[in-house]
């Protein structure tokens, strides 16, 4: 099986970093936490960041083995079954909020009307052949573009320091607003996750390891600066702003006499949104894959495709409703998902580790 | 050709691609123009007439012509809303309104009797307005000023927006778009500056210090050295003029409280570093027993602000930098005049000058403490710096409900170096 490098594998980790943080959550978590909510961001990093050492060690533990066949290994076909049916959701809702709120955006900055029909025609095929194609395939698409989206970031962070801008206030909320802040927002973390999924697919040569925690550490710090900058150009007004990467183009009066400065983050974030449902649509469908072994990739595709249409404009697709959705109710898959998976591997790791030390202490 | 088409099964991509080719290439064929279908807005205006709203939109429709001009017009709609009087504007245009490019949003006076944020809820609301649109306000009617604008950039190339533009940038101390008013709005004092032009009648062009006007109808205003431009959109028949004389609205709440002249803004201004140019004159002046009057400008300008409270009272202290070069001597001193290297700042000078920006700086606070408003963010500066102490100086006063009366209570002093630039 063809594998992926360290460096694209480190490119995959910075989109999915940039899923669902650069647009909506700025200003969602500003009406909670004011500008304490870069503090919360940063607490959240954290706690995702501590999941990256586990999985290495886990890589080193099982080089080539599926995350499936470890969890199977030890505890039992029905449990490995169940924690990915709940990846599945996972991955899936993760998707579907990414694209309703770019959608959102999209319909704002271009067309104005509905056109729902014609995002899903430009984006489902996109993403569905990139699934088809494998991780491989669309993890070197990435890194084609990887520049570009990088460059396109950057400038954004950079024009809106040509704008007036000025220290937010910070510690302004009270301890219960920073905890229910954290919980609202866990669902847009979690984002090392899909390295267990395709940690078979990833090829960590020896000393490789040290790049993915540099990917990581990048992706963090630009959106840590991306919320820092958007709380000091709007300040007490960040509330009334809901796509923050490009809203720190907008809004000065210098720069009415350029024109629409905003077309260089719409392109960054349809690149960013497109790679990143290609990698949550591929998550789905290798859950889906393992949980019906019968049933190949094609058939995993055709089932989210008809899922995302139905989900998205019957139900939970409504702007309003998935974005309550996920500060609501996707908390508690996010915290199974995000927090209690990694301890059980670690907890795993942990009991290999012993048993090694058993055997060896036996040899002596 | 049979292997051909197994091939292309082989690929569903591709099918894929065809289909979608094939079922919107007639739809993008056959489909009319954006610009059938869409009214480009470059400004917008609000009037309160009665009960009712009338919204004036400056409408460019791009229409083909080989002398590269814009054709814009003023198409009005009447609602009991803003988004029933858009909505009836666009009936009358025969097309839907985008706004995306509105850059400038008029309001009358009228409107800011009552809470303005309460009539631009809509354009709030409606995303495709961008934020950065110039936010002003005017004497008479915004569809006035939109008509008056229009003459702008036929005979002057100006917009509004350029004009309020350079008002911005030099005379407030923020810009006044739509998005400084909420800021203001939503922040804990509840003040917020606007720009204010003004539009004269041609009778009573004459009082004004400042004015864009017509080629067409000014001959005189060539001679006495006025910009020249057009102006002939008063509804009431008389041509009539767009007037900046760097006016601006004060508002507490969403409501005017007061409307401040050149002088006063630049009171409030002092301490802003990027507020140069500012004329200042300085009377009574011996010079070889002589008196006369010299005219400074401000050229550059450094300023240092802190806080701090002591015996429990707040000390709001600034120490200011200026940089002055004289630019016109009025009197009889030829030696002055000859020697255009006189710039030198005596300690006379020095002082006269610092005494009539200590002048108006206070006579801007006083403002502002009438008011109850506070632009220049002094509760904030506090609130940052010494938050402890401010907060139980609130307390004091009354809890953070009279946030915006603590300018009332706050000890300025301004430390000022004159020296030449």
């Amino acid at each position: 099986m063809k594998k992926i490098s360290v460096r694209q594998c480190g490119m995959i980790i910075v989109m999915c970093i940039f899923a669902n943080k650069i647009l909506l959550m700025p200003s969602l978590m500003y009406q909670q936490t004011s500008a304490d909510s870069i503090f919360v961001l940063i607490t959240l990093f954290l706690l995702d960041f501590v999941m990256l050492p586990i999985f290495i060690k886990l890589k080193e533990s099982y080089p080539d083995k599926k995350l499936y066949d470890i969890l199977k290994d030890k505890l039992g076909v029905v449990i490995t079954k169940i924690i990915y049916i709940a990846m599945l959701c996972f991955f899936f809702f993760k998707c579907l909020l990414v694209f309703s709120v770019t959608y959102v955006y999209f319909k704002q900055q271009i067309y104005q009307d509905e056109f729902i029909f014609m995002a899903l025609i430009a984006f489902l095929p996109v993403i569905n052949h990139a699934v088809i194609s494998g991780v491989r395939a669309f993890s070197r698409t990435i890194e084609l573009f990887f520049g570009v989206v990088i460059a396109g970031f950057i400038v954004c962070l950079v024009i809106s320091l040509f704008t007036p801008i000025s220290t937010p206030d910070f510690f302004i909320s009270s301890g219960k607003e920073f905890f229910s802040a954290l919980y609202n927002h866990i669902f847009a973390f979690g984002d090392f996750i899909i390295l267990f999924l395709i940690m078979d697919r990833i090829e960590i040569k020896k000393g490789q390891a040290k790049r993915l925690y540099f990917y990581s550490i990048f992706a963090m710090i630009l959106v840590v600066i991306l919320f820092y900058l958007f709380y000091a150009k709007y300040q007490i007004t960040a509330f009334m702003h809901n796509n923050a990467l490009a809203d720190l183009l907008v809004f000065s009066v210098q720069f009415n006499a350029i024109g629409r400065l905003d077309i260089i983050a719409m392109l960054t974030i349809m690149f960013i949104t497109l790679f990143q449902m290609e990698i949550f649509n591929y998550a789905f469908c290798d859950c889906f894959v393992n949980i019906f072994p019968l049933l190949n990739k094609n058939y995993s595709i055709v089932v989210f495709d008809i899922l995302f249409c139905i989900l998205y404009y019957v139900f939970i697709g409504r702007y309003e409703t998935m974005v309550t959705s996920a500060l609501f109710w996707l908390p508690y898959l996010a915290i199974v998902i995000n927090y209690l998976l990694p301890i059980v591997l670690l907890v795993i790791l942990i009991i290999r580790r012993r048993k090694i030390e058993k055997k060896d202490k036996n040899l002596v | 050709m049979k292997r051909k088409i197994k091939i292309l099964f082989k690929m569903p991509m591709i099918i894929v691609f065809i289909i979608i080719l094939l079922f919107f290439t007639p739809f993008a064929i056959y489909s009319p123009g954006e610009n059938r279908n869409r009214g480009v807005v470059t400004a917008l205006g609000i009037d309160r007439v009665e009960d009712e709203y009338e919204i004036s939109l400056l409408t460019f429709i791009p229409t083909a012509n080989q002398s590269y001009q814009e054709k814009s017009s003023v198409i009005s709609g009447k609602g009991s809303s803003v988004a029933e009087a858009i909505y009836n504007a666009q009936i009358a245009m025969g097309r839907s309104v985008g706004l995306a490019h509105a850059k400038t949003t008029v309001v009358n006076e009228k409107l800011l009797e009552e809470d303005v944020a309460a009539s631009i809820d809509y354009l709030s609301r409606v995303a495709s307005l961008p934020e950065n649109t110039v936010f002003v306000c005017t004497n008479k009617t915004a569809k006035e000023m939109l008509e008056n604008s229009q003459d702008l950039v036929n005979d002057l190339g100006l917009k509004l927006e350029q004009v309020i533009g350079y008002n911005a940038n030099n005379l407030y101390v923020t810009d006044t778009s739509l998005e400084a008013f909420y800021k203001g709005y939503f922040s804990p004092t509840k003040s917020s500056l606007i720009g204010y032009l003004t539009i004269e009648d041609e009778e009573n062009k004459s009082n004004e210090n400042s004015e864009i006007s017509s080629p067409q109808n000014s001959g005189s205003d060539q001679n006495q050295g006025t910009q020249s431009s057009g102006g002939s959109g008063a509804t009431n028949g008389n041509p009539s003029h767009i007037v900046n004389q760097g006016q601006a609205v004060l508002l507490k709440s969403g409501k005017k409280v007061a409307v401040l002249n050149i002088d006063q803004l630049n009171g409030i201004n002092i301490l802003n570093p990027k507020s140069v140019n500012q004329i200042i004159t300085v009377d009574g002046i011996e010079k070889n027993g002589q008196t006369i009057s010299l005219q400074y400008k401000i050229k550059t300008k450094k300023t240092l602000v802190s806080s701090k409270f002591e015996n429990g009272y707040p000390i709001y202290i600034a120490q200011l930098v200026l940089g002055v070069e004289l630019v016109e001597v009025d009197g009889v001193e030829d030696s002055l005049k000859v020697n255009t290297e006189f710039s030198e700042v005596t300690k006379e000078i020095a002082e006269k000058i610092e005494l009539q920006i200590k002048r108006q700086f206070t006579d801007s606070i006083n403002i502002l403490r009438e008011c109850n408003t506070d632009v220049l963010g002094i509760a904030r500066q506090f609130f940052f710096h010494n938050r402890k102490e401010f907060m139980k100086f609130l307390d004091g006063i009354g809890g953070e409900e009279a946030v915006d009366k603590f300018i009332d209570y706050v000890t300025f002093k301004l430390n000022m170096v004159v020296q030449p630039d």
